[in-house]
């Protein structure tokens, strides 16, 4: 069973792939995505990178074996491993329904999901800008690039799984007195950040970001001496709730209380004054502008 | 007002006596300890990056002490590369214990331009014996740092041990760094996996598989034995166990998956259960595997039992709503409470494997493991018995009522793929 398939059947095969990934309801790893489709608009992508790229990603390997193993292929031996998934599927086959979900940014198949990795990504993009910029202490750009990424992912996860979640994010949006992750376990027996964290921590990504991950809306973590978050993890939070304050002042959108509550904290890990701000708001506009 | 050091902003060498000399008089009824902090071949660094290179590192080190200690000692810069801690109600193990912390803390790696250092320290332990005077401790503290370079450095000694070379104690807490860096390295290139063992039930059938996590950098492996002691002590377990615990839950949901309704046992330590954030953490990897909770099992290590507090109580019982089910691991040998054993809601009591090698015949084992079976039938839980590689032990614990085997005369741990094969081969669907 390969890419000699007929066309029907091979459609059929990318829509049983494409269900199953999305089933499964681990986002697939943003950076994972990027680099898989680098690969795959290469003239002549390397099939065997490309394999390797699917497998190291826990929500599309899933995929990938729930598919092999679907009745639709009624193979009497179960399949053990991505490789087998992918020789029962074909590297192409699999390549091109994931590429196909990408292009939809269908992951995963929940309302509004566009908007959320939209926002991530001009998060990142900014958050990076600010390290370099500032040349923040320790901290590299494509860290907190990454961080910016991640910071949510826990939420479509959990938008995925709990009808009710997306007006428990609407509350934790507008409260302004009670943390964001106070109001989530109000209504739910985990939060995004510890989502998030977890996934993230499967990705493999270093442990400051994933501290950072887990502990983004913990103001006693950012602000206590006593706390145990490393400084490179709070500066990271730092960075990337200034990014989101100054997207959300240029874009009018997604406004959320978090600067609020959190940003004489981040500015303080910053070392930065109002006057330094105001004159970031000026120069960082454009560069938030600039994400499209 | 205490003296500071302009370059860190820590105690200078005089506010560093000026708080020992608080301690001492404090300490009548309360150890406190020094500890002695020396970077090894920081002349180096001033060679290559110059004094101001130098100090750049030095300042990042005092930050991240200062991050790491968080309140549990004052810090103070003795000049040059040198720190003390001096740690208010500490005894000498807690005050190693702190000394690795602040090893793998100067282990961290220093990035001074395009180039990365990977610095070490050599440290000296003094406890203060109730009768000297600050400087006396202070002393004691820079000699036993004195003993630890001599030795090459990266390493601990405490004050008194320094006359007698390669003791065991030091030997350890050289190893335990070791171990515990290439844990970090582990957890940051994808070093750690999960092996399984099956459980097998009397009449054949697969009751679950335990989870058991294997460490593997630069195609070196790590044994559990060693890596998880050092893990527990550093406090990495938990996030170890959280890991753990999602690529468990996913394991289980790729067999729910591949149509095998085999539960997953992935094992929980006391660290994780007294956090009260264990429990979000559990539903997190339930959300994100999706798998259904019934098909997750985790172990409890006996230990737990010595001391149950609330948070832990908590922790169980929401485990339990959430659907997963409950095992007592190691039964039988450590902290075995059998009061506690009536409070904690476990469906299954997994007996020690010192048992089952004396098997069959020391009779007097026999009669314990039948009185156990016995006693974990009446709680209403399936009694399982470990580390079996011998039919004669099999059938010596079958005929003591044991439900359930796990052990190599059955199957050895083994890697996903290999699980799947072994499945398919029993065809146990």
């Amino acid at each position: 069973m390969n890419d000699a398939m007929p066309d029907s059947t091979l459609s059929e095969v990318d829509n049983l792939l494409e269900r199953s990934i999305l089933d499964v309801g681990i986002p697939p790893c943003p950076l994972i995505l990027d680099r898989f489709i680098t690969e795959a608009r290469r003239d002549e992508p390397d099939f065997s990178r490309l394999a390797s790229i699917i497998g190291s990603d826990v929500g599309l390997s899933a995929g990938l074996i729930k598919t092999a193993n679907s009745p639709f292929f009624g193979m009497r031996q179960r399949v053990r491993s991505v490789n087998e998934a992918l020789a029962i599927l074909g590297l192409k086959t699999a390549s091109r329904a994931v590429a196909g979900l990408i292009l939809r940014k269908a992951f995963p198949n929940v309302p509004n999901l566009e908007r959320f990795w939209d926002a991530s990504a001009r998060i990142a993009h900014l958050s990076g800008w600010l390290a370099q910029h500032f040349d923040i202490r320790g901290l590299r750009a494509e860290d907190t690039y990454t961080f910016g990424l991640f910071r949510d992912c826990g939420i479509p996860v959990l938008l995925g799984r709990f009808p009710q979640y997306e007006k428990v994010l609407a509350e934790a949006n507008n409260d302004a007195v009670r943390s964001f992750i106070a109001v989530e376990e109000a209504a739910l027996p985990t939060n995004h950040a510890m989502v998030g964290c977890i996934l993230a921590q499967s990705w493999w990504l270093p442990e400051e970001i994933c501290l950072a991950i887990r502990n983004h809306h913990d103001l006693v973590a950012l602000e206590s001496l006593g706390s145990s978050l490393p400084m490179q993890s709070r500066r990271l939070i730092a960075t990337a709730q200034l990014a989101e304050h100054i997207v959300q002042r240029e874009s009018g959108l997604s406004l959320t209380q978090e600067w609020t509550k959190l940003g004489s904290a981040c500015l303080k890990i910053l070392e930065l004054d109002e006057a330094q701000l105001e004159a970031l708001y000026i120069e960082a506009a454009a560069i938030a502008a600039a994400v499209e | 007002m205490n003296s500071i050091d302009p370059l860190t902003g820590l105690l200078d060498r005089f506010g560093c006596l000026q708080t020992a000399d608080r301690f001492t008089a404090a300490s009548t009824h309360q150890p406190f300890a020094a500890i002695w902090v020396d970077l090894d071949r920081f002349k180096r660094i001033n060679e290559s990056f110059g004094h101001p290179g130098g100090d750049e590192v030095i300042k990042d080190l005092a930050l991240r002490f200062r991050n790491r200690i968080s309140g549990r000692a004052e810090i103070a810069r003795m000049g040059g590369d040198e720190f003390v801690f001096l740690v208010p109600r500490c005894d000498r193990s807690a005050a190693e214990q702190l000394a690795r912390e602040l090893a793998s803390t100067v282990g961290e790696l220093i990035h001074i331009g395009n180039l990365t250092l990977c610095p070490t320290a050599s440290i000296g332990i003094a406890i203060h014996d109730m009768e000297e005077n600050s400087l006396a401790l202070l002393e004691r503290a820079d000699r036993a740092m004195y003993a630890a370079k001599d030795k090459g450095g990266d390493g601990i000694v405490c004050s008194g041990d320094e006359p007698i070379p390669g003791r065991l104690g030091i030997t350890l807490a050289r190893e335990e760094i070791s171990i515990e860096s290439t844990l970090h390295a582990a957890l940051e290139t994808g070093g750690l996996c999960l092996h399984y063992q099956p459980i097998i039930l009397a009449n054949g059938e697969i009751e679950a598989v335990e989870a058991l996590m294997r460490c593997q950098v630069d195609g070196e492996n790590l044994s559990p034995g060693k890596f998880i002691p050092v893990a527990e002590k550093t406090g990495l377990i938990v996030r170890l166990g959280e890991w753990s615990l999602l690529q468990g839950a996913m394991q289980a949901r790729l067999l729910q998956d591949a149509g095998y309704h085999t539960k997953v046992a992935i094992n929980v330590s006391r660290a994780q259960l007294v956090s009260p954030k264990f429990t979000q953490a559990l539903h997190a990897a339930l959300i994100c595997s999706n798998v259904k909770p019934e098909l997750v099992e985790l172990e409890l290590t006996e230990s737990l039992f010595m001391d149950i507090s609330d948070t832990v109580q908590a922790n169980l019982k929401n485990a339990l709503s959430a659907g997963v089910s409950l095992s007592i691991d190691d039964f039988g040998t450590g902290y075995s409470c059998l009061a506690n054993l009536k409070d904690i809601p476990a469906k299954k009591l997994k007996l020690d494997r010192a048992f089952v090698t004396v098997l069959p015949e020391d009779r007097r084992a026999l009669a314990v493991v039948r009185a156990m079976t016995q006693l974990g039938h009446e709680l209403g839980m399936t009694v399982v018995a470990e580390g079996c590689e011998r039919q004669e032990e099999i059938d010596a614990l079958l005929d003591a009522g044991v439900d359930a085997i796990q052990g190599f005369f059955y199957a050895r741990p083994m890697p996903e793929d290999k699980l799947f094969q072994w499945l398919q081969t029993r065809n146990t669907k």
